[in-house]
């Protein structure tokens, strides 16, 4: 587990492309009473970037945004922002912005107050407040009557939308985000984040988002940071994470998978059920123990015309249909349960006694 | 079946309202009434009505004196109370810190003291600190019994405040002043507005504490026990019907001032 904390920085592709982070944490660490809910984590975030951290509640990703908004400073380590120490400067005196979870708009205020607040922090006159208002507005697609509009009138997605204009307002370097679109319902999340993702195309200030949910990440980030246990186990681009998870908590995270637990034997390696397992040929493992990922779908029936390098048998105990794709629970003879997706066209159609399989090249091998 | 149940239940809200109206107001309108009387005595059915005892209050020096006492002990009261409240809930409902639950409980433990030990206990007080006992006294007898209850009223607004609005303004670039000014503030308002009206008003009526504390002077509640205690005329429920009607004045007047801000408001908001 230690050698994939250590390699946290190593694999951003950014690195080369930017010579300069805009945001850059060295081992920070934050610890309440004893406990350390950030522990050691150092990370640099570039120009422009869309840098998402994702982690299970209790991972300590909210306790770094805070400490990246100035809402707490760390008990060790350096954040610098643009060169510049920022440990200690509080959230007034930093040009970042938090969009907070339950987004903290202003109940008292109108759509426009709420919007205009961080202007009139700076002491801009009325008009020209008043105008950068309608033009944040038309820019987050609020439509220009809500001005007026009492804010705690606005529906989830509106809300949404004025406490990003607010945000912008402020004319933040950096924009924070806490999990935003956490209580919304499916599809208007959908559609945010895909105006998000545009938004910060257009604007091109640097995005950093917190959430719980792969997909979320997935869509929007340009990299992707895993959190556990108040360190980071990886950082990548999507399809790095995806694909060559660091270890089995972030393969697991990232989505429903098959683990086989495999340990070295005679320069191969062997299943539980004591049969040898075909794995890629390039594999670097280091210890005797190790895990297969396979992502369902790589899973597949095995039939006579159709073999694969590992194959179980098992028997089908439930079966689910996601539209166009079918997914199976398959039971194993060692009492192990695999999931198995496959088209709808290919669905089982015979009993429930079944062989399953994959191909080397589509499962991932992890230590541990 | 619905429409019989509605009918039934609509016909019990109603006998019930007005049930209460009438146990509240019936004794009121009787104490108004007596006031009317051009008797000296109280007695029921009024024989001869008359606005003479109305008259003699009115011009009375020494009642003029007493409204004068009560309303500046109610106001002193009133404002102290809601500044020492206002911090002591924010105190014990926004912030977390050890002993804020015992805080509160000792805060709230001279409300279920009976008030006529606590006024003789300040009286022993304030002899042995060498202070006679004056109007000014009887305002610090009132604090001591009106800020736990103001708190208490002002924290249930403050329980319901989200600390998060706060760290937005700082996040937004507002300083702590201009935080509390814009966004502390207005949000607590309801709480702290309700909070003043119960210390006005429960010092307006308090008794038993004046009566120990307020030495020489006088006050509203005091003046009326001593005339039904000996010396009563039909000025004592003229007084009691004025106080009740000014605060209904008030009442109304505040109500129509609050229409006609938020009307102008709305007027306001409409031509932007």
């Amino acid at each position: 587990m230690s050698s994939v904390a250590a390699s946290a920085q190593s694999d951003s592709p950014a690195a080369s492309r930017t010579p300069r982070p805009v945001l850059q944490l060295v081992d920070v660490r934050k610890v309440f009473d004893g406990f350390a809910a950030v522990d050691g984590i150092s990370l640099d975030i570039e120009e422009g970037e869309f840098v998402t951290i994702v982690g299970p509640s209790g991972s300590g990703k909210t306790t770094l945004l805070r400490m990246l908004a100035g809402l707490e400073s760390p008990s060790e380590g350096y954040i610098t922002l643009r060169g510049e120490l920022i440990n200690d400067v509080p959230s007034n005196r930093r040009p970042t912005c938090l969009v907070f979870q339950s987004l903290a708009l202003f109940p008292h205020m109108t759509v426009g107050d709420n919007i205009e607040f961080p202007l009139r922090v700076r002491k801009m006159a009325p008009e020209e407040r008043r105008k950068r208002a309608l033009e944040l507005m038309a820019k987050v697609r609020l439509p220009e009557d809500y001005y007026s509009k009492n804010v705690m009138l606005c529906s989830g997605g509106e809300k949404q939308r004025v406490a990003l204009a607010r945000a912008f307002a402020y004319d933040p370097d950096v924009l924070f985000f806490d999990e935003p679109l956490s209580a919304l319902d499916y599809k208007l999340k959908k559609l945010l984040e895909k105006e998000l993702k545009d938004l910060h195309r257009e604007s091109g200030k640097t995005f950093v988002y917190i959430t719980h949910s792969l997909e979320e990440a997935m869509v929007m980030s340009d990299r992707i940071g895993v959190m556990r246990a108040g360190k980071v186990v990886q950082i990548g681009t999507p399809e790095q994470i995806y694909s060559t998870p660091a270890d089995r908590f972030v393969a697991e995270f990232f989505g429903e998978v098959n683990i086989v637990p495999i340990r070295r034997a005679d320069g191969g390696w062997l299943r539980r059920d004591g049969k040898p397992v075909a794995v890629a040929p390039d594999l670097d493992i280091v210890g005797d123990e190790a895990s297969v990922v396979i992502r369902p779908e790589y899973m597949r029936f095995v039939t006579e015309e159709a073999g694969a390098d590992n194959t179980l048998t098992g028997t089908i105990f439930n079966e689910y249909s996601l539209g166009s794709r079918l997914q199976y629970q398959v039971r194993s003879r060692t009492g192990r349960t695999f999931l198995i997706e496959v088209p709808r066209a290919a669905a089982w159609k015979g009993d429930g006694e079944v062989t399953i399989g994959w191909d080397a090249g589509n499962a991932i091998v992890v230590g541990g | 079946m619905q429409t019989v149940g509605r009918t039934r239940t609509h016909f019990l809200i109603r006998a019930w309202t007005t049930f209460v109206v009438l146990a509240i107001y019936l004794p009121i309108a009787c104490g108004a009434l007596a006031g009317l009387s051009k008797g000296r005595y109280f007695a029921f059915p009024i024989r001869i009505f008359s606005t003479e005892w109305w008259g003699k209050t009115w011009d009375s020096f020494e009642i003029h004196v007493l409204v004068q006492n009560s309303v500046l002990i109610a106001l002193i009261v009133t404002v102290l109370s809601v500044l020492f409240a206002f911090f002591g809930a924010l105190a014990f409902a926004r912030y977390p810190w050890k002993g804020r639950r015992a805080f509160q409980r000792l805060l709230l433990l001279p409300i279920f003291f009976p008030q006529p030990v606590l006024g003789l206990a300040l009286l022993l007080w304030f002899n042995a600190l060498g202070i006679s006992p004056t109007w000014k006294t009887a305002v610090v007898a009132h604090l001591v019994w009106i800020v736990p209850v103001v708190t208490l009223v002002i924290a249930i607004q403050v329980f319901s405040f989200d600390p998060v609005l706060e760290e937005a303004a700082s996040d937004l670039g507002a300083s702590r002043l201009f935080t509390l000014r814009t966004v502390t503030l207005p949000i607590l308002w309801p709480g702290i507005w309700s909070g003043a009206l119960f210390a006005f008003l429960l010092s307006w009526g308090n008794f038993p504490l004046s009566l120990y504390t307020a030495g020489a002077d006088s006050t509203i509640p005091k003046w009326l026990y001593s005339k039904m205690v000996a010396g009563y005329t039909p000025m004592v429920p003229a007084l009691g019907t004025m106080s009740t009607l000014t605060a209904a004045a008030l009442l109304l007047g505040g109500g129509l001032v609050r229409f006609l801000l938020r009307r102008r408001a709305e007027l306001r908001a409409r031509e932007r």
